[in-house]
């Protein structure tokens, strides 16, 4: 099998302020984080000659990677505006490297930015959101993107006895990593109480058992291995990707409790030529309580149905079997609608850095992202690793 | 019922299954080549690709396969409606749908129920498939 492995690094990694940040643009949020990652690369922008990101919410731009672009005053030889939804974050990583491991490009920043908090009022969001639905069959029932994952939790506690409460242990376990992270959105601590007690959304889920809705940017610099290590950052290396797209509606999904996680997982790791149980840190797309349980099964961190009680024993955080999100996710760190994959990426890229400070997962060595959207439509998987060959 | 609910909007490959539901009938899709019953209506099979389908009514029942009851409107338009509750039904034909439920308290509903449509005429052009809990179980 052809194979990126080892061939490119991450070399770079930014993020713009998150939570409300008002008065900023979709454009800014993109260029003010791919500045940051610029900087931290030690790489000027001159040296850019692709670049990646997705659509906006709220800017118009359908041409958004050109019109980033344009705003960073760059003329890239390779640009894509990627939009696979919420697994857009690790897809267009993907296809960074895929695009330098080929030869179309040297050096490609993926950059995502949007203002979905000020941009929007949180009414437009939601009616954004449905308007993403199939106008013939989904939205004239009133359908939420959050109520098509609604229904696969609520589908995965009948066949598995998988509880409210251990759905909310998700939230409580990422708002205790969401603590230790500067700038995180949401840090008052809560309990699974508070989970169960806050306002209903679409069965079973809570208010506190959603994503948040959050301004914020985040981007990283790719470039190959072999120059990745004169840079001035510790490289973290590509290691596998995988992708799966299973269906576009939810009734056409031939499961809605195991999901196209478990098929691009499976690619990621053999790719990498890895499983899950070498993974010490991971970065899952939580736009809900259950999708983390969903993924925890089809991810390979334990089997399928036992995610309830593996969430319940203390597996997901510091001294469990994988720590997962110790940024604090999309349920507490920030989720600025497409972007909010990508901070789980930024993170990940920390950890195995080791420059984490008090949410470092001790000698993290290999890191798994996963990205997801459309009800489980989309998956992503992404292994990334300190040495070149896992 | 406030504001403009979206309605769909017709086109080729759903004219046939709106007129169907306008008369009281739910289309499903059966392949003449393979065989293969399908929801949504297309212009060719899903499974090998055939363009030669026979819309056939559905029984109109089948069972819960999933729900949920929605508390937070997408949209003004449905504010009045909360809290209803939206299913994944499995018709007795085998493909799965999405609609909402009727007549049904939300605390009341379970998967696996047996449910039958309803025709919820909207407009002339446009009647919904809706559902209801039905008395007695599906033989599928
Ligand atoms: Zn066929």
């Amino acid at each position: 099998m052809r194979s990126y492995r080892g061939q490119v690094a991450i070399v770079g990694v930014g993020e713009t302020p998150v939570g409300k940040v008002p008065g900023r643009s979709a454009l800014w949020f993109n260029a003010e984080a791919t500045r940051l990652a610029l900087e931290d690369a030690g790489l000027d922008k001159a040296q850019v000659d692709g670049l990646v990101t997705a659509p906006s919410f709220v800017a118009p731009f359908a041409r958004m990677s050109v019109a980033v672009s344009e705003y960073l005053g760059i003329r890239p030889t390779f640009s894509n505006t990627l939009n696979v939804s919420g697994a857009t974050a690790a897809a267009s990583v993907s296809v960074a490297a895929a695009a330098i491991h080929a030869g179309l490009a040297d050096t490609v920043v993926v950059c995502c930015g949007d203002n979905m908090l000020s941009g929007l009022t949180r009414d437009l969001a939601v009616k954004a959101l449905v308007e993403s639905r199939d106008p013939q069959y989904e939205a004239p029932f009133g359908l939420l993107v959050a109520t098509t994952f609604a229904l696969t939790a609520q589908r995965h506690m009948a066949e598995y006895g998988t509880t409210p409460e251990q759905l909310a242990r998700v939230a409580v376990v990422t708002r205790g990593h969401a603590m230790k992270k500067p700038g995180a959105q949401m840090t008052a601590p809560i309990t699974v109480e508070d989970v169960l007690a806050s306002k209903l959304i679409t069965t079973p889920y809570h208010m506190l058992d959603c994503a948040l809705v959050s301004d914020g940017g985040a981007a990283f610099v790719l470039t190959a291995a072999e120059r990745a290590r004169d840079l001035r950052r510790k490289p973290v290396y590509l290691l596998g990707g995988g992708e799966s797209y299973t269906q576009e509606h939810i009734f056409c999904a031939e499961s809605i409790t195991t999901t196209g996680a478990a098929i691009s997982s499976r690619r990621a790791y053999a790719m990498a030529g890895v499983r899950p149980e070498d993974i010490d840190v991971a970065g899952i797309y939580d736009c809900f309580t259950g999708t983390v349980v969903m993924m925890l099964e089809d991810l390979g961190f334990c089997k399928k149905g036992e995610g309830g009680p593996f969430v319940e024993a203390g597996q997901i955080t510091y001294g469990g079997r994988i720590p997962i999100n110790t940024h604090g996710g999309m349920l507490s760190y920030a989720h600025p609608g497409l972007p909010g994959g990508f901070f789980h990426i930024v993170e990940m890229v920390r950890q195995l850095r080791g420059e984490a400070g008090e949410r470092q997962v001790a000698g993290a060595e290999l890191a798994l992202c996963h990205s997801l959207g459309g009800g489980f439509a989309t998956n992503a998987t992404i292994i990334l690793g300190t040495e070149e060959k896992g | 019922m406030t504001g403009q609910k979206p309605l769909p909007p017709i086109d080729d490959d759903t004219r046939a299954y709106w007129a169907g539901l306008a008369r009281g009938e739910l289309l499903l899709q059966h392949c003449r080549a393979c065989g293969h019953v399908q929801f949504y209506q297309r212009a060719l099979c899903g499974r090998c690709l055939s363009p030669s389908l026979d819309p056939r009514p559905a029984s109109g029942r089948g069972s819960i396969y999933s729900f949920s009851t929605v508390h937070r409107p997408p949209s003004a338009e449905f504010k009045d409606d909360v809290p209803y509750t939206v299913v994944l039904v499995e018709l007795s034909e085998g493909p799965r749908m999405i609609s909402t439920l009727v007549d049904t308290p939300p605390e009341t509903v379970r998967i696996g129920q047996p449910v039958e449509i309803v025709y919820d005429r909207v407009t002339p052009e446009i009647t919904l498939p809706r559902f209801r809990r039905a008395a007695a179980p599906t033989a599928g």
